[in-house]
């Protein structure tokens, strides 16, 4: 037992110290000068609070309309719900730039949904709403699946129950699954807002300009080296680890039943 | 004409490689019936389409009198209490029984007295303010209960309520619902694979078998006149015994019997039947005279088996053919003989006429 206790928490410990080194290295990399220096420009601070903005316009949009997605999924059986099942997760599986690149061929203002959008004065080449369509493609499935688990962990019987006792879908829906199923929901949201954040591959080929962190973090890289780099990259963990450990506080608090 | 509180004319139901086939159930106001039947015959889903939750693909569902074959669960205005209770985890004891209620938009002073008298009735005031989570299995029950009735429903849907629970507590469950049932006068459908909690509890049994009902009719009359095998085995009866009839006699691997009363399978000689005894109609030390027998012999006691805190013991008995009968008495009436009983013994045994019935070898489809 001792021996095997010894392999598997060595081995889980490998794994932890690859996730920990390079983030420990990058936040104690940065020279305390330059990292003040950062901290107080404002292109950085206009890049970080714009990646954290289009982040969560895509989580809530797509809680809007995955959430229904996912109970559909949980609940009933249709025609074709393997495929839809399988589409959902395409995003994680296809490189990024792909999607970016797919995304562009059909948002793009050159084509035919892309010049509908701009018909109503959307467009998403260089815009926000891009920078949120590309982060939603690529991160939704987080979402969708966590929200699907949510919902198939709530008892169908319950939702019976409730309907025997008056009420009607709707109110089933958000008074009895919704409430036993917000924990997962939020756990892929912060999920989906996270993976949305650290999104490079999609968004560079829809919106370049203006620049999310982690374009900017590269375009520093590019263009004045590793040096220039670190800082930002430094501010953006710091300021991940804090929110998320937040949010994942708020998501596992345990409930009292 | 008393209305039916609930009928269902020839239901049909397929769900994946399940059927529920003509099911046809009628209800009156008041009765506590029991659905009998072993686990996978569909009881549940019975259960569910009548609450609404599956559409049949043919047949009728009527409550009290209106069709409600498609109405909506919500509009049905009737209670289910599952197995394991399904209390919303989220919600206080209070809000689980205020839940319909709320939703009816009944004013809050209304809410807290409706839920105030049904949780005395039922005796779970101090839980009000409890999550489900923190309850036992009794107690959930109870919330259960509550929160289906507090709805009056027309008819309340309890789905194998006492299987989830140790004996104590099934003891007091089943008082608890004889007592609802009593007092409210609520009409109640329960489904159980349970034969004694099913006589203990109901005025009428229906015994079901791979999603058909099999029979309908009053505990005693189903156990003394069960329409087939099926009814017997699901009903509890132990002895069946082969027999074929021969110029209105029944004969069997013990001999012949005299069987007075008219039984399924009689009119066609020579037809195959089964006999069912059960335990109570296998006397042991025969007093009665000859014409209340059907049989009388010498069997072996082949086995002798107490049960557990009951004070019956369960005796089996063995006739040189092979033919096995099974019995229960009392330790007092065991003390009674004069012998002290012991396996190997052979004893002189008489089936009483009472008890004896006839049904056909196959069960009519």
């Amino acid at each position: 037992m001792k021996s095997f206790k010894i392999v598997i928490s060595t081995l889980g410990g490998l794994l932890v110290l690859i996730i920990v080194a390079p983030l420990l290295r990058v936040l104690l990399a940065a020279a305390p000068s330059l990292l003040r220096t950062t901290v107080g420009d404002p292109e950085v601070i206009s890049s970080i609070l714009l990646t954290l903005r289009a982040a969560l316009w895509a989580t809530l949009s797509c809680i809007f309309l995955g959430v229904p997605l996912a109970y559909g999924l949980a609940r009933w059986d249709f025609p074709g719900k393997t495929i839809v099942q399988g589409l959902i997760d395409l995003p994680v599986m296809i490189p990024h730039t792909a999607a970016g690149i797919a995304l562009l061929m059909v948002y793009g203002r050159e084509f035919l949904i892309g010049k509908m959008f701009a018909a109503v004065g959307i467009t998403f080449a260089g815009t926000v709403a891009g920078i949120s369509l590309a982060m939603a493609f690529v991160s939704l499935p987080f979402l969708v699946n966590a929200a699907r688990d949510g919902f198939l962990a709530v008892d169908p019987r319950l939702e019976r129950v409730a309907r025997t006792l008056g009420a009607s879908p709707w109110q089933t829906f958000f008074k009895v699954s919704l409430p036993l199923s917000w924990r997962s929901i939020l756990s892929g949201a912060i999920m989906m807002w996270a993976r949305g954040i650290a999104e490079f591959g999609a968004v560079v080929m829809l919106t370049y300009h203006p620049m999310v962190a982690p374009i900017l973090i590269w375009e520093r890289f590019e263009n004045y080296g590793l040096k220039y780099a670190v800082p930002v990259t430094s501010i953006l963990i710091l300021l991940c680890l804090t929110i998320f450990s937040v949010l994942r506080w708020l998501a596992t608090q345990k409930r009292d039943d | 004409m008393i209305e039916r509180v609930l009928r269902l004319e020839d239901i049909c139901l397929k769900l994946g490689d399940f059927h529920l086939r003509d099911i046809r159930l009628h209800v009156e106001p008041g009765t506590y019936l029991a659905l009998l039947g072993s686990t996978g015959t569909g009881k549940t889903v019975l259960l569910e389409t009548i609450a609404g939750v599956h559409t049949p693909n043919s047949g009728r569902i009527y409550i009290r009198g209106e069709d409600a074959t498609r109405l909506a669960p919500e509009k049905r205005r009737l209670g289910i209490v599952y197995q394991d209770y399904a209390l919303f985890p989220h919600l206080t004891v209070f809000d689980n029984i205020a839940f319909g209620l709320k939703l009816k938009g009944s004013p809050g002073r209304d809410i807290k007295k409706a839920v105030g008298g049904m949780a005395a009735f039922l005796e779970i005031e101090p839980l009000l303010e409890r999550r489900p989570g923190r309850l036992s299995g009794g107690e959930r029950q109870r919330v259960a209960l509550a929160r289906a009735l507090v709805m009056e429903p027309y008819v309340l849907l309890l789905d194998e309520p006492l299987s989830a629970l140790d004996r104590a507590t099934r003891s007091r469950i089943k008082r608890e619902l004889k007592r609802v049932h009593k007092e409210l006068g609520v009409t109640i459908i329960h489904i159980t694979h349970d034969v004694s909690e099913a006589f203990l509890l109901s005025d009428r049994l229906a015994v079901m078998k791979d999603g058909r009902i099999l029979q309908e009719g009053a505990p005693d009359e189903m156990c003394r006149r069960p329409g087939s095998r099926s009814v017997a085995e699901l009903t509890g009866i132990e002895n069946l015994i082969e027999a074929r009839v021969e110029k209105g006699r029944l004969v069997t691997s013990m001999g012949y019997a005299d069987l007075r009363q008219p039984a399924a399978g009689m009119d066609d000689p020579p037809g195959r039947v089964y006999l069912t005894l059960p335990g109570w109609s296998i006397e042991l030390f025969p007093a009665g005279s000859a014409r209340e027998y059907i049989w009388q012999g010498t069997l072996t006691i082949s086995d002798i088996r107490p049960g557990s805190g009951t004070g019956i013991v369960a005796l089996t008995l063995r006739h040189e053919g092979g033919e096995r009968l099974k019995t229960y008495l009392s330790r007092r009436e065991l003390q009674a003989f004069s012998a002290s009983l012991e396996p190997g013994m052979r004893v002189p045994v008489g089936l009483l006429a009472e008890g004896a019935y006839c049904v056909p070898h196959e069960a009519p489809r």
